[in-house]
């Protein structure tokens, strides 16, 4: 009976991880640009940026998950091709993602050998449950874990589930260790025994990347901080030369980037939607804000903020703990969404594929289901003729690319498909509309097409709020921007103090200023 | 391109689909082959339509699950629904002297009752349909055996019988006539209705269809409602039929039915199909097993039968629609890889 070796692998001194002149393409949309990283065995390496900067690109690439679309990995001065996350861990790099998918019924010494439990007997080949004990209580142990290896996977916490992934790179022989934004999901005391585990690995001589939006732990925890704003690194300094204002500027840019903005405000100062005081624990809290007719609101924050949740609760969608949602006077916080939609708020959704619209369903079906009454009907038959009419005028008026209104919706591409959400709501005559990431997916010219559909609605006295992750798209169109941080809103900005670095700053500083 | 040009319907308005139309010429076939090949399928044109009253009921049962499956649930409660409709209506009117009719309105409410039941235990407490109805389906069943007794009813008047066995001028059954009345009102419900429009909204997305302000737990429940009164009826009818209850029909009216609604080309994922693709299927397996029957094969051979060609239908299907076979997995890794890079681009 061959019992394989119960010693964990010991960290060599090497692990010298660099990545030379990244380049990746998603189609038109170039995300990373000549970007070079040196990463030191016993050094933590921060990437910073904002959203869409690149970081979890960069570090996608860094572990095998995705494929740069050119530059070269090196480690230790050898060039890697890493085809799979498994030829990354056989190299000896593993990425932690922010919430590891672990298989929830299986015991936490199943999940850290799945795939490789150790084996004795030649034939019939069998598993050595305690050997592979043995080693999963040996690699909790090294880390100093209270985890029990008999535990199910689905009991373990967040912060639990990203340790245990620690400890499946150490029994992995891994030497390069990637946490895709672990913090955010975490507890401050999570955070805190998290870095424990960190400092702990590094003290052992392991390669560490790291990535954060919140500037207090980056400058408490890191060695060396890179800083990538929209795809470019524009800064790498080493511990010594850490300064919080110098890190900000140069996520946020210093150079004025020219974003042409609309010129002409529709701005009412008649209030159409009133919020006062909502709250849903833990998402957000003390949310209060008017919007007025023809106004363009802006919703500015990191992704997961709670700007999306905010807005589901104003549709009906989700439950509020408390607070009230007026539209044009009247209280419709405890209706249902068929009846938002029908006193005349409307939402289109960021994932127009789960939520937005049904793809295999035409045209014309899409457009008349956000209110089926439109269509005329006799003997509680839909008429036909008024559907595609009703479906042409809003191919025609939306400029929808499409080859007949019977096209399925899933036939058309990001930016029509984005158009036919759009006719469907705005052709129920809507006092407000709120549109979720309304040109996510949707190609550089038919954002220009959407960005002057929304004006347009602006001028006929809809009230729009928009919620956008992409800074410049918020800058260009909004007459005034809510800066949502952690479920709260914490600045509001208006005319020219709206310029994408002011915007930035403005929920940045605050992560800085809490910072957990 | 120019709107002008776009902005109308590209394709015709044939009502149905390949997939109807390959069942429809099957159909054709097979009636002709049987006609020529099995002494006694076609010894009158009467004769032949009286071979209907042997499987319609199974029709009424597919109707009513077909909008069920539509929304992208199941039903197996709709054997035992049939039953405890039917028996329901006969001790109404054995034991408390009902008038018969009455007591069939009776039956069939009882049948949208348990549906409702069904439809609320499944939205409400968010069970899986497959679950719950199974669990439905044995309770349903033990309340209508115990309620049957012993000797189950039988020997109702013939006003009644004639609607399971009656011809009107000796030539078109009742039975027939109800069906068709219900197939076209099925089919104009689920193609040209807003209810139906809403049924295929869920059916196909469901989470869309909250989003679009759709009352999405009230409309799946309706669903469960409207399979369970045709179930009832279907019982009824069956009982006209035999003129006797039959407590024990639950299981191959299940079997044949799903069956049936599968064949006609209704997804079992929701969404896709159309009530045409179901009636014709309804004919196509009714005649199927009355010349098999007729033939002299055994209702074993027949039931195997049935049970190949769902096998057959539901893998034609996939590997049309291009789900769950090998092709399909690739098309759909395809298909995943060009939205991961969507998705990526926009972060």
């Amino acid at each position: 009976m061959a019992l394989p070796d119960p010693v964990l692998p010991t960290p060599m001194q090497v692990g010298f991880y660099e990545a030379r002149d990244l380049n990746k393409r998603f189609g038109p949309v170039t995300v990373l640009r000549g970007v070079s990283l040196a990463m030191q065995p016993g050094h933590i390496h921060t990437i910073m940026g904002e959203n869409g900067a690149g970081k979890s690109t960069a570090f996608k690439i860094l572990a095998g998950l995705i494929q740069p679309s050119s530059g070269s990995l090196h480690l230790d001065g050898q060039a890697l091709s890493l085809a799979s996350p498994a030829a990354a861990h056989h190299a000896g790099i593993y990425l932690v993602p922010q919430e590891p998918a672990l298989m929830p019924e299986l015991t936490v010494t199943e999940t850290m050998f799945v795939g490789q439990l150790p084996t004795m007997w030649k034939f019939p080949r069998r598993v050595d449950w305690k050997a592979a004990r043995a080693r999963a209580c040996q690699a909790l142990a090294t880390l100093d874990l209270d985890i029990d290896p008999d535990q199910l996977a689905r009991h373990l916490s967040i912060a639990q589930q990203q340790q245990l992934e620690c400890a499946k790179a150490l029994l992995r022989g891994c030497r390069v260790i990637l946490f895709d934004e672990p913090t955010s999901p975490l507890t401050t005391h999570e955070v805190e025994r998290l870095f424990g585990t960190m400092r702990r690995l590094r003290g052992d001589g392991y390669t560490l990347g790291f990535i954060s939006h919140r500037m207090d732990e980056v400058l408490d925890i890191s060695d060396d901080i890179s800083v990538l704003r929209d795809g470019v690194l524009v800064d790498s300094v080493e511990r010594a030369a850490f300064d919080r204002v110098r890190l900000l500027s140069k996520m946020v840019g210093r150079e004025m980037r020219v974003i042409p903005r609309r010129q002409i405000s529709h701005a009412t100062s008649q209030p159409v939607l009133e919020v006062a005081d909502l709250a849903h624990a833990p998402r957000f809290r003390n949310v209060s804000f008017d919007l007025h007719k023809g106004e363009i609101l802006g919703f500015a924050g990191l992704v997961g903020a709670g700007r999306t949740e905010i807005a589901e609760t104003i549709f009906g969608i989700r439950a509020r703990d408390k607070g009230i949602v007026r539209l044009a006077g009247e209280d419709i916080s405890d209706l249902d969404t068929h009846d938002i939609i029908r006193k005349g708020l409307v939402y289109a959704p960021e994932d127009r594929a789960r939520h937005g619209a049904v793809l295999p369903m035409s045209i014309t079906e899409n457009v008349t289901s956000g209110l089926l009454e439109r269509v005329r009907s006799r003997a509680g038959l839909l008429s036909r003729s008024d559907e595609d009419r009703i479906g042409a005028e809003t191919v025609q008026r939306y400029r929808v690319r499409c080859a007949g209104t019977d096209q399925k919706l899933r036939q058309l591409s990001g930016g029509n498909q984005q158009k036919v959400v759009f006719g469907k709501w705005m052709g129920i005559g809507p006092d407000v509309a709120i549109l979720d990431e309304p040109t996510r997916g949707v190609d550089v010219g038919a954002k220009d097409e959407i960005y002057d559909l929304i004006d347009s609605l602006a001028q006929e006295g809809m009230g729009i709020l928009i919620i956008s992750s992409e800074l410049e798209e918020l800058v260009r169109i909004c007459d005034r921007i809510l800066s949502i941080y952690d479920g709260e809103i914490v600045a509001e900005l208006t005319g020219d103090e709206i310029t994408p670095e002011r915007v930035s700053a403005s929920y940045l500083t605050t992560a800085a200023a809490s910072g957990r | 391109m120019s709107n002008s040009v776009t902005a109308r319907r590209s394709r015709s308005r044939f009502p149905l689909g390949g997939w109807e139309s390959s069942l429809l010429v099957l159909f054709v076939l097979q009636v002709l082959a049987s006609s020529f090949s099995i002494p006694g399928f076609f010894d009158s044109f009467s004769s032949w339509l009286g071979l209907t009253e042997n499987f319609l009921p199974f029709g009424i049962v597919a109707l009513g699950l077909s909008v069920v499956i539509l929304t992208g649930g199941i039903d197996l409660s709709v054997g035992s629904t049939a039953g405890l409709g039917a028996i329901v209506m006969a001790e109404l009117w054995l034991h408390l002297g009902m008038p018969i009719w009455i007591a069939v309105m009776i039956g069939v409410a009882l049948g949208a009752l348990v549906g409702l039941i069904n439809g609320l235990i499944i939205t409400r407490f968010n069970t899986e349909p497959l679950i719950a109805t199974l669990a439905t389906s044995f309770i349903y069943r033990s309340v209508g055996t115990a309620l049957a007794g012993e000797s189950p009813p039988s020997g109702f008047p013939d006003s009644f019988n004639a609607l399971g066995q009656g011809a009107i001028g000796g030539l078109i059954p009742y039975q027939l006539i109800l069906f068709s009345i219900l197939a076209v009102l099925f089919a104009l419900l689920m193609s040209r209705s807003a209810y139906g429009r809403k049924i295929v909204m869920v059916g196909y997305n469901g989470d869309a269809a909250r989003y679009s302000g759709l009352r999405v737990g009230r409309i799946v429940t309706s669903a469960y409602v409207i399979s369970g009164a045709m179930a009832a009826l279907a019982g009824i009818v069956l009982a006209a039929y035999y003129s006797a209850v039959r407590p024990d029909m639950g299981d191959i009216l299940l079997l044949t039915t799903i069956t049936t609604v599968v064949l006609g080309g209704i997804s079992i994922f929701g969404g896709e199909g159309s009530i045409g693709g179901v009636v014709i299927a309804v004919l196509l397996l009714g005649f199927l097993r009355q010349g098999m029957l007729i033939a002299g094969f055994s209702d074993m051979v027949t039931t195997m039968v049935t049970g190949a060609i769902l096998l057959a239908a539901i893998t034609i299907r996939n590997l049309l629609s291009g789900r769950g076979t090998g092709m399909a997995l690739l098309v759909r890794r395809f298909r995943n890889l060009g939205r991961d890079k969507l998705t990526e681009a926009t972060k």
